[in-house]
């Protein structure tokens, strides 16, 4: 019954977006046939990947230095590196508040340092999709020292009010990390108009660079130590890590073609346009949400999300099954189970988990057409079986 | 998880026949139909009807004994003549080893 025939049809963009745009295959490929350079070599003509990654990074982010871009495997590197480097800088024992929403890239880092008697955490729960910031500042108490929270969920796809956290703890001694791996390459961002202390992004999904290249913007590293030393190239006589930006946290040898398909990756969306992506999204969004909601068997745990992820189950169904039969009857690739956010799906689903559909610019309204008619189908049978 | 390749395709015989040492869910209405077979404790199989293939969750605590379960579940269906005698005496010593291994000696 597998219909080979079937062409692919990806639906699992938020956990890594698949087709890569031409332009970042190629540019991996020209990263490789390039000697190693980048400030430490000595060849001629080589490209400053590290800088122009900067630069490219900051320019879409609207961020105005590039040095306090810092480059790392992937989100999850970046915030343990944040989370662990600040904690190593508070020799007392602090209250940390986080949300119920987070991905475990946060929760385990955590749930870690509280076992380890090293904080006290606070998750704050959520009401539609959304953490109110009220609760969050209500949460903030004297030995407060540390927020982080996702910008957006990557299971229900809401965007969290992060500008309003952000003012409320400016003037506070409380280090504020926003975990930006769903929303940067999905909406539009001026970091300068947001009050945070680090912001961490991920290249492998929205903004279509390969697995293997992340990262974040601090503005004051101050309060984060480093957690892993090692080679950076400057500095070298030295047996202490270099204390200033980026060779604070970037050690060893960089991904060169990591950050070469993020900007490529980067490239390629601004020739697009954040206007024309966030238009395609929402319209795509829309349509899986009418779609779904049309049949009676389908349940929608958020159905008004900012981003393309549109989260489901079928009553009666176990949400891997019906991954399973998409896959094996449609050839439609999607997401299943927890979503490495098992807090959330405590709330939504007693923990059982659910079916996640993300799809990216590449993939077309026939497609997204072609997988909801596949998803009633099933919805239609286990309903009718009940 | 693991896809098991057969020499033959899945036969409503063939799942009447397995559903006698777990529980078996079908919806039969997609595709050639839908089905998801569970033995509690030890393993379970999904798959559709009339394929040549099916995937193979299995218990990884006791994962050791019950693949040669599964192996002797396939091996008692040969050619479409069900060997209940045995396959429900290998049963049997299955759930016992299961039982000792997940719950320790308790019945």
């Amino acid at each position: 019954m597998l219909k080979k025939e079937n062409p692919l049809i990806y639906l699992n963009n938020a956990a890594t977006s698949w087709p890569k745009p031409p332009g970042v295959i190629q540019a991996v490929q020209e990263s490789l046939e390039l000697p190693f350079g980048g400030g430490r070599g000595t060849g001629k003509a080589q490209r400053d990947y590290l800088t122009e990654g900067r630069e490219t990074v900051a320019h879409f982010f609207g961020e105005e230095s590039p040095d306090t871009i810092v480059f790392s495997s992937n989100a999850t590197d970046a915030l343990n590196t944040l989370i662990h480097g600040f904690t190593a800088s508070s020799p007392e024992k602090f209250h940390v508040i986080t949300t119920t929403l987070e991905h475990n890239s946060v929760l385990r880092p955590l749930h870690h340092l509280e076992k380890k008697g090293r904080i006290e955490l606070d998750h704050i729960s959520f009401s539609n999709a959304k953490v109110n910031p009220e609760a969050i500042i209500e949460a903030v108490t004297d030995k407060t020292r540390l927020v982080v929270m996702n910008h957006g969920s990557n299971v229900l796809g809401s965007v969290q009010n992060i500008r309003a956290v952000g003012e409320y703890l400016h003037d506070k001694d409380i280090f504020f990390i926003v975990d930006g791996s769903q929303t940067a390459g999905h909406i539009p961002l001026d970091l300068s108009a947001i009050e945070f202390d680090a912001f961490v992004f991920t290249g492998h999904k929205a903004l279509f660079g390969m697995p293997g290249i992340g990262g974040f913007c601090i503005r004051n590293p101050d309060p984060v130590l480093p957690v892993r030393m090692g080679g950076t190239g400057t500095d070298s006589g030295s047996l202490d890590q270099p204390g200033g930006l980026p060779e604070r946290y970037e050690i060893g040898t960089h991904n060169y073609p990591g950050i070469a398909s993020l900007i490529a990756g980067i490239t390629f969306l601004q020739s697009i346009g954040m206007d024309a992506l966030q238009r395609r999204a929402d319209r795509q969004t829309e349509l899986f949400i009418k779609e779904l909601s049309s049949e009676p068997g389908i349940t929608i745990y958020n159905p008004d999300p900012e981003l393309p992820i549109i989260a489901f189950n079928i009553p009666g169904l176990d949400n891997d099954d019906v991954g399973y039969i998409l896959a094996r009857k449609d050839n439609i690739v999607v997401r299943t189970g927890l979503h490495c956010a098992p807090l959330l799906h405590k709330e939504i689903d007693d923990g059982a988990g659910c079916v996640r559909i993300s799809p990216s610019w590449f993939t077309t309204d026939e497609e997204c057409r072609i997988a909801a008619d596949a998803i009633k189908e099933i919805a239609h049978h286990a309903y009718s079986q009940i | 998880m693991k896809e098991f390749i057969l020499d033959t395709e899945v036969t409503p015989e063939f799942l009447d026949f397995i559903k006698h040492y777990g529980s078996l869910e079908m919806l039969p209405g997609l595709g050639e139909g839908f089905y998801k077979f569970e033995k509690s404790d030890c393993f379970s199989i999904k798959g559709f009807l009339n394929e040549s293939s099916f995937e193979v969750r299995f218990k990884k605590e006791v994962m050791d004994f019950t693949s040669d379960f599964l192996y002797s579940m396939l091996y008692c269906y040969q050619d479409g003549k069900p060997d209940f005698n045995t396959l429900n005496r290998r049963n049997e010593a299955l759930m016992k080893r299961v039982r000792t291994r997940l719950h320790g000696n308790k019945s």
